[in-house]
């Protein structure tokens, strides 16, 4: 019986602290930061790249210093605009 | 993105001096298939998880998907110019982008 009751103790605990753990993991690791403002350094980052002939290599901005970048970020492939 | 590609000559001069960098969430995959179908001339990045689109404000965290947000990068690596959002239907914008690319790689 009272093994029984330790269970179920145990049970309701990781019910209870589930949802809490979940919307956790769901925060962001990076926090949403404020665009930045023109005269500003362009952050540097490096991302997977792409093109018409396939997967690319890693693109890293700083790369392309001494040529002039667009960084155009849009919502999602296939979709106009 | 098609409107980059017409005009992938004039307001990106060819991608001589200018690079065009179209960033989303998608994955490689779906983005190298697309720029084949639709024929891109120029590059993708692969932002899955929006950490790139977070450090430059474009997420949207209700969307999970980077917002149409522009950026001209002269060649010193400072923001030269942007566009939060780039209203991509309003001919006016590209007028604008143009000048923004002309002057920073002047």
């Amino acid at each position: 019986m009272r093994r029984r009751f330790i269970r179920d103790a145990a049970l309701t605990a990781v019910a209870l602290a589930a949802p809490g753990w979940l919307a956790a993991q769901a925060t962001p690791a990076v926090p949403a930061a404020a665009a930045p403002a023109v005269g500003d350094t362009a952050p540097d980052f490096v991302l997977p790249g792409a093109t018409a002939a396939g997967a690319a290599g890693p693109i890293r901005l700083s790369d392309f210093r001494g040529k002039t970048v667009v960084l155009a970020f849009f919502f999602k492939a296939r979709t106009k605009g | 993105m098609d409107a980059y590609r017409d005009q992938y000559a004039q307001l990106f001069h060819g991608g001589k001096d200018v690079v065009l960098l179209a960033v989303s969430t998608d994955s490689v995959g779906a983005l190298a298939s697309w720029a084949r179908d639709a024929k891109y001339p120029f590059r993708f990045a692969s932002d899955s998880g929006g950490v790139v689109g977070r450090r430059y404000g474009a997420f949207n965290e209700k969307y999970q998907l980077d917002n149409r947000t522009l950026f001209v990068i002269g060649p010193d690596g400072r923001i030269a110019w942007r566009a939060a959002p780039f209203r991509e239907v309003d001919p006016t914008a590209y007028t604008e982008l143009a000048a923004a690319i002309d002057q920073a790689a002047k």
